[in-house]
């Protein structure tokens, strides 16, 4: 393998396609390369849930063979680039397990539709990523094979539930991953492993082959070390999906105008949430630079109002477990997953099987929705729930007569040590200002911008567009990453040769 | 703190959801639900009147649809590949409407 060949694992995708353009390495070396990278230092944090090396080869050998015709530059945006998928994606022959013991088994017989984009646009897929159980937290520490560690600090959390992606990134062993996000679910981890992430507009990507946590909040999206690559994994993967109807006709370019800067955009920060109580003051800190940095690029900081973001947190824990008692309804110990074999009939088999085959939080999550859709209940929780929807659209709505983008903390804090937070109730405060979004639907992003002064570990910006306008958050992402650099990989996996 | 569910509730949800707690288990969910219960509060304390709900982020779909042309399916064998239990093609399960449990 050539010394260049090694390096492939912390480049990002455009120095990759040079290296294959160049005939400097083929795209045979680069999978090579990057299971090798895996290979040597996941045991370390086990963001993997299985290594796809065949199909890492097999895809390689397409893109070598077209570029032995001359044809590199038809192989798609993301040719070469090693790419995972979190693990609640189905993908033909690999288990898609949601971390789960119910789905322990279960090997999928077809692509997701963000899965077959990614391929399609050249990607080289090499394996499948840790989570929380059913997306199911915000730590990795609920799934059952074990959690990711953090790769600034092994002794912390990646976050969640997407962590094994946002790891995956941050410790230099893949340039792009795909994560899932309900709740903050990409951003958070992204902010913890200092990555960029990306969690775009309800119904830019489908999410048809991904399995289902609350279906009116789920959305894709990717991981990446910097904002151009996730600007081009997002070209790659977003668009109409006849196979899910809520997914939108999007042509949009995402890469198109990251170099336009930010000169005379309007940005918004919320006082509200500045002020929040448990807001770290080195969280605060970084949100406070990055603003001071956007306005010397010549951008204007406004002040904007959510005046409903405090209901977000509550009408998420009511539809988030609502939709997902509906969607977990399917594992019925049947068609597929986890069996509890013996039983007399089918009603203890359902409930032996569910019983075991569900972690703790999935249960607690199954139990809270069953309650709160249950007669007289649903009009105490759930129908406020979609009322208060409405007001927080209507928030955003509002503030984007007067911005073009957002920026607010991702999470309150850093990562947090292992077994740190043990009850829900604290656990689910990692989302607080991350969650209206989702319950609006419009795009948010992750954006590391250095290291917090008390811990020393990464800190993320959150950049929120208005729905359907991603390009804004990107733009104004990329302006920030070119006064702080790209995203660096993890230190203690940067030293050195990358084998 | 309210109890918003007691065990007997708690096992009525749980016959809901089919799954099986054990007495045990039963009492640390009865305790856990209310608490996350209680943090859900401010949702019942707006003042929500005459405020439409937004069932969907994504305004002003209507049905969409498709057209009606045959696609390849899942043939018998990869339907049935993931069934933790089969029989001459079909899944297996425990009897339903008395007889011979399987």
């Amino acid at each position: 393998m050539s010394v260049q060949a090694k390096e492939s694992p912390f480049m990002n995708v455009a120095q990759i396609q040079a290296g294959l353009a160049a005939k400097s390495f083929s795209a045979h070396e680069v999978a090579a390369a990057t299971l090798a990278r895996i290979a040597a230092i996941d045991p370390s944090i086990h963001a993997f849930l299985e290594v796809t090396e065949q199909l890492a080869f097999e895809q390689a050998a397409r893109i070598d063979a077209a570029i032995a015709c001359g044809r590199l530059d038809e192989c798609g945006p993301l040719a070469g680039a090693p790419m995972a998928f979190k693990d609640n994606m189905n993908q033909k022959g690999t288990h898609t397990t949601c971390s789960s013991r119910m789905l322990e088994n279960y090997l999928s017989p077809y692509d997701a539709t963000c899965v077959a984009k990614a391929i399609a646009a050249g990607a080289i897929p090499m394996g499948k990523l840790n989570m929380d159980e059913f997306a199911f937290g915000s730590s990795t520490e609920t799934s059952c094979f074990g959690p990711t560690r953090n790769p600034w600090d092994l002794g912390r959390v990646p976050g969640g539930s997407s962590g094994g992606s946002a790891a995956a990134v941050a410790a230099g062993m893949v340039p792009l991953a795909l994560g899932s996000d309900t709740g903050g679910s990409i951003r958070q981890p992204g902010s913890f492993c200092g990555v960029v992430a990306v969690k775009p507009s309800y119904g830019v990507v489908s999410r048809y082959g991904v399995v289902a946590f609350g279906s009116s909040l789920d959305q894709v999206g990717p991981f990446a070390r910097s904002v151009e690559d996730a600007a081009r994994a997002l070209n790659a993967i977003s668009g109409h999906d006849p196979l899910d109807c809520t997914s939108q006709h999007v042509t949009t370019d995402f890469t198109a105008n990251l170099s336009e800067g930010v000169k005379g955009t309007r940005i918004g920060i919320v006082p509200a949430f500045m002020g929040a109580q448990g807001l770290e003051s080195e969280v605060r800190e970084k949100v406070e630079e990055a603003a001071l940095l956007l306005e010397a690029a010549g951008a204007h900081i406004v002040e904007v109002d959510l005046p409903h973001a405090a209901a977000a947190m509550s009408a998420y824990y009511v539809l988030g477990p609502c939709e997902a008692f509906s969607n977990l309804a399917r594992f019925d110990s049947v068609r597929y997953g986890y069996c509890d074999p013996g039983h007399k009939d089918l009603g203890t088999q359902y409930e032996a099987s569910r019983a075991q085959g569900f972690g703790p939080e999935a249960r607690r999550r199954i139990m809270l929705g069953s309650y709160l859709l249950s007669a007289g209940v649903y009009d105490t929780y759930y129908y406020p729930a979609q009322q208060v929807r409405t007001l927080i659209t209507q928030d955003y709505t509002q503030a984007f007569r007067n911005v073009d983008c957002i920026l607010t903390p991702v999470a309150p804090r850093t990562a947090f040590k292992f077994g740190e937070i043990s009850d829900p109730t604290s656990m689910y405060l990692s989302d607080m200002f991350t969650i209206s979004i989702n319950i609006a639907g419009n795009g948010g992003m992750s954006l590391p911008v250095g290291s917090g002064v008390q811990t020393g570990l990464p800190v993320g910006v959150q950049l929120i567009a208005p729905q359907f306008k991603d390009e804004n958050m990107l733009r104004v992402a990329a302006a920030l990453e070119a006064v702080l650099g790209k995203a660096a990989v993890a230190p203690a996996f940067a030293e050195g040769d990358a084998l | 703190m309210t109890q918003h569910v007691n065990e007997k509730d708690v096992r009525t949800i749980a016959a809901y959801a089919r799954i099986g707690l054990t007495q045990e288990e039963v009492a640390q969910m009865t305790i856990d639900l209310n608490d996350i219960i209680d943090s859900l509060r401010p949702i019942t304390e707006y003042d929500l009147e005459g405020v439409e709900p937004t069932f969907h982020p994504i305004g002003g779909m209507s049905n969409v649809m498709r057209e009606d042309v045959r696609r390849q399916g899942f043939s018998q064998d990869e339907a049935l590949a993931n069934a933790p239990r089969q029989e001459e093609g079909c899944f297996l399960i425990p009897a339903i409407l008395g007889g011979e449990s399987a």
